[in-house]
């Protein structure tokens, strides 16, 4: 399935590309996270525990960042499982100037497998984007922080 | 003057008796496996893959095995030292199968290994804890594609994934080959036509979704060397049967229970890997097991149903003559063969002759393997596809010849002087009167006013179509030459001491009702009230023969052998009542039973009460000469052939113009299944076929993703029909008895599955008919429906 959306920060694109892609600001951002490590260049191992409905659960997965071009886009490949199944995704970021902020335009690619794809896109939709959204109003804490 | 006191007993055959079974069934009064609770009991808990198609890698048990209160856990490569893969009941080739998978997975929710352990909780906990890895492989999904040269393979030595390929027609085929000796005909046919209607049609797959799951407990004794295995199954004597090959025990030691069995629709003819595998386990381990399916892992392993892609050509004269049927068939059945799988679509050929003189048919079939869970029968069997794709295909062609849509059928019909009738399939339809069965619906329906009200309603805009379909379908399956684990039907009829009456039946029930049926003909037979009468069921150890519920056989196969033991029963107990009645010069032959008494047929006051006679056959002094003491007789009935009813189903649909959004308004079913013991009992059983086959038609699809992922795997997204969805269906009946059983049943289960689906389909191609649409694949989705509308901009 496909995810996708777009999220409006106050703030310039250029802090915007340095924030989402440091392991430090991640580890603190993404939500749930109890590890975060750097175990090569641009590629992370974490360990997350999700608590909503049937896709609770503890995860572990890995991330790999590439194709980076600073401050404008760079793409992530992302795996993870736990107990309720799997999920790869495939996710390209984009970051627009928006007059003194920033839009950043994401879209991922989704395959789960295990409860999550089988309580369809219904769910796991929903799911990803309160995910999404509590890691955007982390980011958003973060951006404030260095403007301040 | 008759003397004889109390009331006089009523017929009841033919009588609208409401079921015995059901006040224990509504009350929580019933034992379902679930429900039974042996001491010292454990439970199994099954690591299920998550992937679709992939190798073992590895597998790690440690941080289960490590828990407290797990007895044991073991991967199918282990299990498979005692256990070898599993039989089927085809003569087809098939791939090995175990039990739990040993070194490749094939369909998502395919068993990897399994734990035994002291509570159901802690088990599925344990099972959660094993670590599989996989090298996945690409899924095969698309059942057209998995027959490419280059498609991923799911099974060694199966090139292009093809389990099955078929192929009959023209004017012969050559057994010996299966090839046709003359296929000429079929093209003569085509060329001479003057109209030929062509459409590709999926008849998509369905999970059959029993009310109850499956579940399995089994006790293997060691002591006395002896298994019971008490399973949700609708033939426990072919449990009984590969439960003892797969453990290699004999029969005699092993007892197999179908307790109350919620609903089985044809999941629950295939013996399943869990059933084998509660059975070893419970040897391995020295205790009881017991194994309950919860729904997630109903829709990812009992077995489904239907999935065939049909491309179906009739061709016609301007007149409506029919001239001939192509039929190229592909069945998607999934990952394996489970015991029916293979021969299921094989049924759909077979019976797309349906109600019509068919000059020149071709036939061809392919079975295709793909990384979903297997087929096998569910409620109708594969000719509720084969008349799905008929009945539209007939639909089509009244549309493009603009005739009416019921006097196109009657044209075709098989006339009935012309019964027995031999189709192109070399089925020997028993009996049939079509006309008059389509006569009543269009009556019953109202077809004419139907059609003015149709009309009316488009004229104010509105979307509204009616249907219509006219199927045959085989019933009363037997006899052994056709039914792989032979086609007969057990029973036994015990008259009791006082005059109580015990019988068995080896068809065993799970919804039908037969302890009310068997009952009101044992009750007529013995002129004794309905009360006196159990039947027992579902018992290996207390049946002693049987070969199960499937195939609409119950009354038609098992019914006939009841009543063949009680006339067995009857007979003799007529002898012993002769010889109480020694003073009056009885001879047995004119006694009849007579309100609860065994008289001379039209002189009462010559009578024993049928308890007297009961009570002396049990201490019989003087014992008659040259007879045997007790009542006790049992009887095999095999049927010479199968019986046909058939029936003609019509309906009205709505479409909101706005969402799409189909209502079905009209649901009219005359079918016609021989003599009838319970109208109460065959409306219930036409009520829940039509649920079942409206059900298809509009709401139910399981649907696999491009990685064999399963989408549908709950009450959540895969839609089964309910109450509000349905309108109340009005039902009637005609009667053609059959000649194949003496008592002119033919058999009711699927009859309602069968001739709804294509006719709620009808009613809606009709329904956007005037918007250019000519077929819409099921389910009848709102969204596929107001494409639909769009595409012609809105506009009729």
């Amino acid at each position: 399935m496909e995810i996708k959306g777009e999220y409006e920060f106050q703030g310039p694109r250029a802090l915007l590309y340095e924030l989402l892609l440091d392991p430090d600001v991640l580890a603190s951002a993404l939500p749930g996270v109890e590890r975060f490590e750097e175990v090569a260049p641009d590629a992370y191992e974490s360990t997350m525990r999700v608590g909503i409905a049937s896709v609770r659960g503890t995860y572990t997965g890995r991330v790999t960042v590439l194709e980076q071009n600073p401050p404008e886009s760079y793409r992530l490949q992302i795996e993870g499982s736990g107990k309720p199944g799997g999920v790869k995704a495939d996710a390209f970021v984009e970051l627009t100037e928006a007059g003194t902020g920033t839009t950043m335009h994401y879209r991922a690619e989704v395959k789960a497998r295990g409860t999550i794809a089988r309580l369809g896109g219904r769910l796991l939709g929903g799911v990803a984007r309160l995910l999404i959204g509590q890691f955007f109003k982390a980011i958003e804490r973060q951006v404030d922080d260095r403007a301040a | 003057m008759t003397t004889v006191d109390g009331p006089v007993l009523p017929k009841l055959i033919g009588e609208r008796v409401k079921r015995r079974e059901d006040p224990r069934l509504i009350q929580g009064q019933a034992t379902y496996v679930d429900d039974i609770k042996l001491p010292g009991m454990l439970h199994l808990a099954f690591k299920r893959s998550d992937i679709a198609h992939g190798v073992i890698r590895s597998i790690d048990t440690s941080a289960a095995a490590a828990m407290e209160g797990v007895e044991l856990v073991i991967t199918g490569a282990e299990l498979a030292e005692t256990l070898g893969p599993m039989p089927i009941g085809t003569p087809f080739p098939a791939p090995d199968h175990y039990s739990v998978a040993t070194d490749k997975v094939r369909y998502v929710g395919e068993p990897v290994a399994v734990v035994v352990a002291e509570d159901r909780y802690l088990a599925r906990d344990a099972a959660d804890a094993i670590e599989v890895e996989y090298d996945e492989l690409p899924a095969v999904v698309d059942p057209e594609a998995a027959m490419e040269a280059g498609s991923a393979t799911l099974h060694e030595g199966f090139e292009r994934n093809i389990a099955v390929e078929s192929y009959w027609g023209g004017t012969g085929v050559n057994p010996e080959t299966a090839q046709p000796e003359d296929d000429s005909a079929v093209d003569a046919a085509f060329a001479e036509a003057d109209v030929v209607v062509s459409q590709r049609m999926l008849n998509q797959r369905l999970a059959p979704n029993a009310m109850e799951p499956r579940g399995v407990v089994a006790q293997y004794e060691p002591g006395r060397e002896y298994l019971t295995v008490w399973s949700a199954t609708q033939n426990p004597h072919i449990l009984r049967t590969l439960v003892a090959a797969m453990m290699g025990l004999g029969e005699h030691q092993v007892r197999a229970v179908a307790p109350e069995v919620g609903g089985g629709f044809g999941c629950k003819i295939n013996i399943y890997g869990e059933e084998y595998v509660a059975a070893a386990l419970s040897r391995m381990v020295k205790a009881p097991v017991k194994w309950i399916e919860d729904r997630t892992e109903a829709f990812l392993t009992t077995t489904h149903g239907r999935d065939l892609l049909g491309y179906i050509d009739l061709a016609a004269k301007n007149d409506g003559t029919i001239l001939g049927l192509k039929a190229r068939i592909i069945a998607d059945i999934g990952a394996y063969e489970v015991l029916l799988t293979a021969m299921i679509p094989t049924l759909t050929g077979l019976m797309m002759n349906g109600v019509y003189r068919l000059p020149v048919v071709r036939h061809e079939l392919t079975e295709v393997f793909t990384n979903k869970t297997p087929t096998d029968a569910y409620r109708g069997a594969g000719r509720p596809e084969g008349l799905y794709f008929l009945e539209r295909a007939v639909d089509m062609l009244a549309r493009e010849l603009d005739m009416d849509p019921a006097e196109l059928r009657r044209k075709n019909f098989i006339p009935t002087d012309e019964f027995p009738f031999a189709t192109q399939g070399g089925l020997i339809y028993d009996s049939g009167n079509y006309e008059p069965c389509l006569d009543k619906a269009l009556d019953v329906a109202g077809w004419q006013e139907m059609l003015a009200e149709r009309d009316a309603a488009r004229a104010e805009g509105r979307i509204v179509g009616v249907g219509l379909s006219f199927y045959v379908e085989v019933c009363g399956l037997g006899p052994s030459a056709v039914v792989p684990t032979g086609g007969w039907e057990h029973s036994g009829v015990t008259v009791e001491r006082g005059g109580k009456v015990t019988a068995t039946t080896g068809a065993s029930p799970h919804g039908q009702g037969n302890e009310t049926t068997f009952a009101q003909m044992l009750a007529d037979h013995f002129s004794i009230p309905l009360e006196d009468i159990t039947i027992l069921h579902g018992d290996t150890s207390v049946v002693k023969q049987g070969i199960g519920t499937f195939g609409s056989r119950s009354q038609a196969v098992g019914g006939a052998a009841l009543i063949s033991a009680a006339g067995k029963a009857g007979d003799k107990m007529k002898q012993f009542a002769a010889a109480l009645l020694s003073e009056h010069e009885v001879a047995p032959e004119d006694l009849v039973f007579e309100d609860g008494r065994i008289q001379v047929a039209g002189a009462p006051e010559v009578s024993k009460t049928f308890a007297e006679v009961a009570d002396f056959a049990y201490i019989p002094v003087p014992l008659p000469p040259g007879m045997e003491p007790g009542l006790s007789e049992e009887s095999f009935f095999e049927p010479e052939n199968n019986t046909y009813p058939f029936g003609c189903h019509i309906s009205m649909v709505e479409v909101d113009r706005e969402t799409g959004e189909p209502k079905l308004v009209k649901m009219v079913a005359v079918d016609d299944c021989g003599n009838v013991i319970n109208p109460l009992i065959v409306d219930g059983q036409v009520h829940g076929g039509l649920a079942q086959g409206i059900g298809q038609a509009m709401f139910e699809e399981v649907v696999y993703d491009e990685d064999g992922q399963p989408v549908t795997a709950s009450f959540m997204d895969y839609v089964m029909p309910r109450a509000a969805d349905l309108p109340t269906f009005e039902l009637d009946n005609t009667v053609t008895p059959t000649p194949v059983n003496p008592l002119g049943a033919k058999g009711v289960g699927e009859a309602g599955t069968i001739g709804s689906t294509p006719c709620v389909v009808n009613a809606a191609v009709d329904a956007l008919a005037p918007f250019g649409v000519t077929h819409i694949e099921m389910p009848l989705r709102p969204e596929r429906l107001w494409r639909l509308i769009q595409e012609n901009g809105g506009q009729s």
